[in-house]
């Protein structure tokens, strides 16, 4: 299928259509799930379906719709800043640094600081210190090697996680039990005074990473090929790097560490839609907020009434999809 | 009036490498110059320098009489396109996708405008792949690969436009073709420097011979007079020799 025709007509149709879905899974993805929960009582703000559905189901898709959009938008951006297809947030070592950075918040008693939850300044430290580490290494004469890259992403996954296991068993006592239960990646009701942040910075850095779309096509062809085109490259690449850690810490302290959403949205938008980032980027944002939704809407409901992190269901998912999409196409 | 590109006492190494040596020359638009010499002579660095993506270790260059460096790198690239050596392969884009990249500095909207599509469709015509714009790159052949960049570099509509072995994966006939585009360009006012080692090509189509040799500028000639001369070709090979076709053409023959 290598040599399908592209057509160019209409590409912001897709865009219109993956902000369809996104709206319809906000909608309906709330009313999902193990208890059933009427619409007059809920209009009626009558105990229990009101405070379940405003407090747990509202601000838990709201949230899985949040990190998906964001983890995905940072997959798609670092695929195409390393011009690896490898690259993802999960691959590059930069969730397992910022869930390290949460657990040592966790760990140490810090619940607050300044008004917002101290897991985020935690998080954002460690995915930029990984960041700013893996880039070092593979960083060589002007030139990113992409296997330096991902080797080092790697090495730097399994240092994060030694050490959030060496914290764990350390403490030993019920925060301990948090840190486990944040690990498995899980998508739980927030405040709405935190999603709030989150969407603003989700909001912010997703125009920031997207208005540059042009410049981010031109960076997956090569260093050399985008600088001779016009592209300040500098600017570019310290714009790429700041947005991918920003997004990824607040989606993970807020989530735990989930994988593969960054991998497959932006593969999947890339080999059915089309690899324009301009397309990819907006698409990846939007279904990858949806899948993290409905991942998490399938674990509250499959086992029902015990729940599976949206993170493991993602996995369970995903893992095999990219196995056959890897076999396809390469 | 300034020249278009005035090179003045660039010199450049690596460490423990130096590269090139006080190079001078300058050029004006409607020049087609090609940029020869042995393996590693420094004709990629040289390109490169001009092109703004290396710094010199001093010297500088200037284009319209401003010092390169003072440009930004928008401004830059209204005026110069560059085909690097090597591109990555695999990429997912389509033809007209990689073509319209060039319209970069040009396109301030989010999608390409109808001009900016002009132009694209014009470049592909001149390189032979308007009837594959809408293959993706990645299935393509090494040649038509080629074709491709040497569109996006011309729908770049620089006055400058620097290309390192534009021929490179071509055959015979759209090697000519290539060359005979590049002369074309200058012809409608641009200046054109072009890296090759195929000698005949050169002397066919360009008006003007820089030879790099031990990291100096060791012959600028206009085509006419190189083809008088010929101790140039010495270094380049030493089984080179100058002769001429029936017509009156320079030819070099291999011995």
């Amino acid at each position: 299928m290598g040599a399908l025709p592209m057509t160019a007509a209409r590409p912001a149709g897709w865009i219109w259509a993956s902000a369809g879905l996104f709206l319809l899974a906000a909608l309906l993805l709330p009313w999902v799930g193990s208890g059933s929960i009427s619409l007059e009582r809920v209009l009626a703000r009558q105990s229990p379906d009101y405070p379940i559905f405003v407090q747990l189901r509202v601000s838990r898709t709201l949230l899985g719709l949040l990190a998906g959009g964001a983890l995905a938008l940072t997959g798609g951006l670092f695929q195409s800043m390393l011009r690896d297809s490898l690259a993802d947030p999960y691959t590059l070592g930069v969730s397992a640094g910022a869930a390290l950075g949460a657990v040592l918040t966790i760990a140490l008693g810090l619940y607050d600081m300044l008004g917002f939850p101290a897991s985020w300044a935690g998080a954002l430290f460690g995915a930029t210190a990984v960041v700013v580490i893996v880039a070092g290494a593979a960083w060589k004469r002007g030139q990113l090697s992409g296997a330096r890259l991902l080797l080092s992403g790697i090495a730097l996954n399994s240092i994060c996680s030694a050490f959030i296991l060496v914290i764990d068993s350390v403490i030993q006592d019920r925060r301990s039990i948090s840190i486990i239960q944040w690990l498995l990646g899980s998508v739980d009701s927030v405040s709405y005074g935190a999603l709030m942040v989150f969407a603003a910075v989700v909001l912010v850095t997703s125009i920031a990473v997207i208005t540059q779309a042009r410049a981010w096509n031109l960076l997956a062809v090569g260093e050399v090929w985008a600088g001779a085109r016009g592209v300040d490259l500098r600017r570019l690449m310290i714009t790429g790097f700041c947005c991918g850690s920003v997004l990824t810490a607040g989606a993970i302290a807020l989530t735990g560490p989930i994988g593969f959403v960054g991998l497959i949205v932006p593969h999947l938008v890339r080999s059915r839609i089309s690899p324009d980032n301009r397309i990819l980027m907006p698409c990846s944002l939007l279904l990858g907020g949806v899948l993290l939704a409905v991942c998490d809407t399938l674990g509250r409901i499959v086992l029902a009434p015990a729940e599976l992190p949206a993170g493991a269901v993602m996995a369970i998912v995903g893992g095999p999809y990219l196995v056959w999409l890897v076999r396809r196409r390469f | 009036m300034s020249s278009l590109l005035s090179v003045s006492n660039i010199s450049f190494g690596y460490p423990g490498l130096p590269v090139l040596g006080s190079i001078n020359f300058s050029a004006e638009g409607g020049e087609f110059i090609v940029l020869m010499g042995i393996n590693g002579a420094g004709k990629t660095t040289l390109l490169d320098i001009l092109a703004g993506l290396r710094v010199p270790d001093s010297g500088a260059v200037h284009l319209r009489g401003r010092p390169l460096r003072a440009w930004t790198v928008r401004e830059r690239s209204r005026r110069i396109s560059h085909l690097p050596q090597a591109t990555q392969q695999d990429l997912p884009f389509t033809v007209e996708q990689m073509v319209l990249m060039g319209r970069y500095v040009h396109a301030d909207r989010w999608f390409e405008s109808k001009e900016d599509r002009i132009y694209a469709e014009d470049a592909m015509r001149r390189m032979d792949c308007l009837q594959f714009r809408h293959r993706l790159f990645s299935s393509l052949s090494g040649g038509e690969k080629q074709r491709v960049l040497l569109a996006a570099c011309i729908a770049q509509c620089p006055e400058l436009m620097l290309f390192d072995e534009p021929a490179t994966y071509l055959d015979v006939h759209q090697q000519l073709q290539c060359f005979a585009t590049l002369a074309e360009l200058a012809r409608e006012g641009a200046l054109c420097i072009a890296i090759t080692h195929d000698l005949n090509l050169a002397l066919t189509h360009c008006t003007r011979v820089l030879i790099l040799h031990q990291g100096k500028l060791a012959a600028d000639f206009a085509t006419p007079e190189a083809a008088k001369a010929s101790e140039w070709l010495a270094w380049l090979s030493p089984r080179l020799r100058m002769t001429h076709t029936p017509e009156g053409n320079p030819w070099v023959l291999y011995q």
